[in-house]
């Protein structure tokens, strides 16, 4: 993959060639280097971890101290709990709705400006700003745009003769909609970003050889090009996934999850169990289910991009 | 392989395009005759931009306006009078200034312990040998499978046990913990040719002056891209400072500016004078860093978000 | 790389570094002492509310009064965003061990905080010495201030949910009483009729009130205003099992949708929308709580305040009251309670500037202050303070609880016509079955 271009690739592994005596004093000073960052490791990532596979079978709370043994109630509470069901609802509604378009919108901008040298750094600039920014800025930017009546959305629909009387954020499927167009106008310059290295990476005699047997922009684009980023948009969908699952920001800035709980996602439902309603074994619980999806995917991702790297 | 060589591929592709990188696939048709289609690229290109830059644009023009002026309609584009009002407002009030430390100061320890920690755990599981470690290097990779935003309510109960809850070390430590930077940082130190410190070796110097005087030194771009990302991922998160801060004393700028009413209401130049404010650092920030900057994401940003 | 061009990243690079190094150091400064750097060196005293807007103004100017009056205490208020977000951070702070001195609470929270021990006793002793006595405050508040015996929180308003009425729109409607007040309106057609001629004349509503929205409750505050009204009842007295009676929910909520159905009120507002319909004039009459009265003085609306009218049985209003608790603490001295309780005094002390905004005290010796009483329209509808509803004395229930939010939710749905109050009906009876069933995480 052509962003991940390290030098490992070319690297042959050497054995080491010490002297016994000398090897045993690198032992200890290689366990040394690696020591500081595995104990913040064991307390910051272990501990939490342990931990929270403990009190997923506990009623433990917020409140009070004691915490009772229940076994996996609370992971069958959580499989019976519709608020689960319908946050994870949310969670496939926001991928299916948002990474298509992010996916596509990336692309586009990588195709108009991978030969666009003059300004190429205003383009860059333009596009990927946004990704620099706090969730925090970015909700209040769009949360102001996207206000009723003298806000620039409908201002901008007013100019164009529409009067909109638009819940941008107080309808269930609007909001929704609102909540993906930030998303996309907030991340989609890292996309951008992947497909336009994708692009500058696909060798320059496939385009060449193409002309000469006089193919169009057109067949370049689907013959060469397009093919030649699938793996880069397999990236791109997959790294979505994995985002869409842990969405929380965006929501909880803009619609607080409401209205109606429609637009409030797994990691928002797990907060508010834990913390407004104190019950921290039950949010354990939902957070290792969580984790579980996340995992799948996360899996799934490795099985899929593991062996054609290896085999590039 | 000379030095300089490695050094460049170090480099992403995506920050071609800038003086001293020569593009890697340089198009042989750029000195061609004027096409008309380039004109329509060109004119798509920039309508797209400004379609991109308008928010920003726009919160900025919103925040330079009298507050009067901000919910005229029909929407009115510049204001009848340029005032730094709503800036006065934010910066004399509440607790600009103090997030703004507090995002400075844990997104730099934060940075810097990344930074330490990481370089020094990649050059063990890179270039030592000791029992176990391919076990714990396995495991951390299995770090990287484990997404902090799952562990919030452990990882609060775990602060309240120790203590931590409004602390700065509370925001600070369980975000330093970043296997994916390990494993990147690792992947570099293993392309570096083993020759260089061979010959140190023989001269006699430790480990401790070869991670310092060579390895370190030949891996600056690497290490300048994750500090850059480490930086902005930490400045920008929202989920885990907002958990483990509830007293605005220790919040940092996107929290405090979520969770404490400012008062402002429906008076949407102050409240776009604090968010153009609160972008600001970090656009400045990629403005002049931008090559880094990008470098730092696009190598990093896969594996580590 | 040409000669500029290396110094231009070099000082790119020595910049970075300089701020890295900046940094460092003033972070080793100040994580050394672990704490934000002060300014001052007053007696900290730290206060959390949830006051904004008008509320925040008249908050903050008792504040500044009792910073004049107390120089030596270096007092730290904080206003945090309203409702669920505010009692999450509340109840993390308590759990985390540095939780402000004092803070605001709704008092129909308090059976979700008393037993948790996430809000500590107060002490009767000391209390006293402050000069807070329980004959200074309504029985009723008082009594929903104990926990078991212990008292936890000290009244300072009751705000009831209350009418607003368009002065001019309702003089045109002929719907004023000879001496410019609304003249009285009771049962449900009479304020249907009021409601139509009202719409006759702005040309747009008759009646706004909050309809939808996010998190949205002003649908549960109308439904629990006029159930109550019908005496009904959704939990039995000890708080343990349904007592949802469904012809009484039936006949409020075909109400309720009567008046967005015939257009008499708009089906889809939200909060924001609402406030800015009734200030424009679009609309003669506007349901909501008292503490919007600061807005329309500011916009200069033309308007005055009554209390809801009877509509059913009896005049029963929704309302809730604002409290002053204290967020548990492990290291609170006999001096950080006196000092906490001479606050407390203080601010009580000044409810008047408080009453400004809508709230009726809940302070008897500024209940009868003929300054409360000239306040006008703010005491209006004083008389509402003996007929307030206030929530039944569950862990789940009281504002901004789960059960505003979930059944806000069946009501708006309801109330904006996406279901029938037949489903809303069944929609009331599943969420109160489904909050009894929970375990009460504070037990």
């Amino acid at each position: 993959m052509s962003v991940d271009t390290g030098p490992a690739a070319t690297t042959r592994r050497e054995p080491a060639t010490a002297s016994p005596p000398r090897r045993r004093r690198r032992n200890l000073t290689g366990l040394l280097f690696v020591l500081p960052f595995l104990l913040a490791y064991a307390l910051f990532l272990g501990w939490p971890l342990v931990g929270g596979l403990i009190s997923s079978l506990t009623d433990a709370s917020l409140a009070s101290g004691e915490a009772r043994f229940v076994g996996l109630d609370n992971y069958a509470e959580a499989v019976g709990d519709p608020a689960v069901w319908q946050a994870l609802w949310v969670t496939v509604k926001f991928t299916l709705l948002s990474t298509p378009l992010l996916v596509a919108v990336g692309l586009v901008m990588a195709l108009l400006t991978n030969h666009l040298s003059p300004g190429r750094w205003l383009w860059r600039l333009a596009f990927f700003a946004p990704y620099v920014l706090p969730s925090t800025v970015v909700t209040m930017i769009f949360v102001w745009i996207l206000q009723p009546d003298f806000g620039l959305a409908d201002g901008l629909l007013a100019g164009l003769g529409i009067d909109a009387d638009i819940g941008w954020l107080t309808e269930p499927n609007t909001a929704m909609v609102s909540v993906v167009l930030t998303t996309v106008w907030w991340t989609v310059g890292f996309n951008f970003l992947l497909y336009l290295a994708g692009l500058q990476a696909i060798p320059h005699h496939l385009y060449e050889a193409a002309e000469l047997d006089g193919a169009t922009w057109w067949d370049k684009l689907w013959r060469i090009t397009l093919p030649m980023l699938r793996r880069t948009t397999g990236l791109v969908v997959v790294l979505q996934l994995l985002a869409s699952l842990k969405i929380f920001d965006q929501f909880y800035l803009m619609t607080g999850g409401g209205p109606e709980h429609a637009t409030r996602p797994v990691i928002q439902y797990m907060y508010q169990t834990g913390f407004t309603n104190f019950r921290i074994g039950y949010a354990s619980a939902i957070s290792y289910i969580l984790f579980a999806l996340i995992l799948v995917v996360a899996v799934a991702q490795v099985r899929l991009f593991r062996p054609r790297e290896e085999a590039s | 392989m000379t030095l300089h060589e490695t050094d460049r591929r170090a480099d992403p592709r995506p920050s071609g395009g800038r003086g001293d990188d020569t593009p890697p696939s340089p198009p042989p048709s750029r000195r061609r005759r004027f096409r008309p289609g380039a004109l329509l690229l060109f004119v798509i290109t920039a309508l797209l931009a400004a379609l991109w830059l308008l928010p920003l644009a726009w919160a900025f023009l919103t925040s330079v306006k009298p507050e009067a002026e901000t919910t005229a309609i029909p929407l009115r584009w510049f204001p009848t009078e340029f005032t730094l009002d709503a800036y006065r407002t934010v910066l004399d009030g509440g607790h600009f200034w103090l997030w703004l430390f507090n995002s400075l100061l844990t997104a730099t320890v934060v940075t810097v312990l990344v930074v330490v920690l990481c370089t020094m755990a990649a050059y063990g599981f890179s270039r030592t040998d000791f029992p176990g470690k391919r076990a714990l290097f396995a495991i951390t990779l299995v770090g990287i499978m484990v997404p902090p935003q799952v562990l919030i309510v452990p990882l609060f109960d775990q602060m309240v046990l120790l203590n931590m809850v409004d602390t700065y070390w509370g925001i600070i430590l369980p975000q330093i913990v970043t296997p994916a930077m390990v494993f990147i940082l690792k992947k570099f130190f293993d392309g570096i040719p083993r020759e260089l410190e061979e010959a140190a070796l023989m001269d006699g110097a430790r480990r401790w002056r070869i991670y310092w005087q060579i390895i370190l030194p030949l891996s600056r771009p690497v290490i300048a891209a994750v500090a850059i990302f480490t930086f902005i991922t930490t400045w920008n998160n929202f989920l885990w400072p907002f958990i483990v801060s509830t007293d605005p004393q220790f919040m940092t700028l996107p929290v405090g500016l979520a969770a404490i009413e400012s008062g402002y209401g429906l008076r949407f130049a102050r409240v776009m004078a604090s968010a153009v404010l609160a972008g600001l650092p970090l656009l400045v920030l990629f403005v002049l860093f931008q090559r880094q900057v990008v470098r730092g994401v696009a190598h990093t940003g896969l594996s580590g978000q | 790389m040409t000669p500029r061009d290396r110094s231009r990243r070099l000082s790119r690079r020595a910049l970075l570094g300089g701020a890295l190094g900046l940094g460092s150091l003033g972070a080793l400064g100040a994580l050394g002492g672990c704490a934000p750097p002060r300014f001052s060196d007053g007696i900290p005293l730290r206060f959390w509310h949830l006051f904004a807007g008008g509320d925040g103004i008249n908050m903050n100017q008792m504040l500044d009064a009792y910073r004049a009056a107390h120089p030596e205490v270096d007092l730290e208020a904080v206003t945090l965003a309203w409702g669920e977000r505010y009692y999450t951070k509340l109840s993390m702070s308590g759990a985390g061990g540095r939780a402000p001195d004092v803070s605001a609470l709704h008092l129909t929270r308090l059976p979700g905080y008393a037993p948790s021990g996430l809000i500590d006793p107060l002490r009767p002793d000391l209390l006293a010495e402050a000069g807070i006595r329980e004959e200074d405050f309504p029985p009723e508040l008082w009594r929903r201030s104990h926990h078991e015996g212990r008292l936890y929180a000290v009244p300072l308003d009751v705000h009831p949910y209350v009418l607003y009425y368009n002065v001019d729109v309702c003089e045109r409607a002929g719907l004023l009483a000879p001496d410019g007040s609304l003249a009285p309106i009771s049962g449900p057609d009479e304020l249907r009729a009021a409601f139509a001629a009202a719409k006759e004349v702005t040309g747009h509503h008759g009646l706004v009130t909050e309809t939808v929205g996010s998190d949205t409750i002003g649908p549960w505050r109308v439904f629990w205003t006029l159930y109550r009204q019908l005496d009904g009842h959704l939990l039995t007295p000890e708080g343990t099992g349904l007592a949802v009676d469904d012809d009484k929910v039936l006949r409020v909520l075909q109400y309720m949708r009567g008046l967005t159905d015939d257009g008499l009120a708009p089906r889809e507002v939200d909060v924001n929308g609402a406030v800015s319909l009734f200030a424009s004039g679009h609309a003669g009459f506007f349901i909501f709580g008292d503490w919007e009265v600061s807005t329309f003085l500011e916009t200069g609306t033309p308007f005055s305040m009554a209390r809801i009218p009877q509509v059913f049985d009896n005049a029963n209003a929704q309302a809730d009251a604002h409290v002053f608790v204290l967020p548990h603490r492990t290291d609170r001295t006999d001096e950080d309670h006196r000092r906490v309780y001479e606050f407390i005094a203080f601010l009580l002390s000044q409810s008047i500037t408080w009453a400004r905004g809508g709230h009726v005290p809940a302070y008897r010796p500024a209940q009868e202050d003929p300054e409360y009483l000239d306040l006008r329209p703010q005491s209006n509808y004083r008389s509402v303070a003996d007929d307030v509803q206030l929530d039944p004395e569950v862990w789940f229930a009281g504002s901004a609880s789960v059960m505003w939010l979930e059944l806000g939710a069946v009501i708006s749905a309801v109330f904006s016509g996406r279901t029938s109050p037949e489903q809303g009906v069944l929609g009331i009876r599943r969420v109160m079955e489904d909050l009894l069933d929970r375990p009460n995480p504070i037990d």
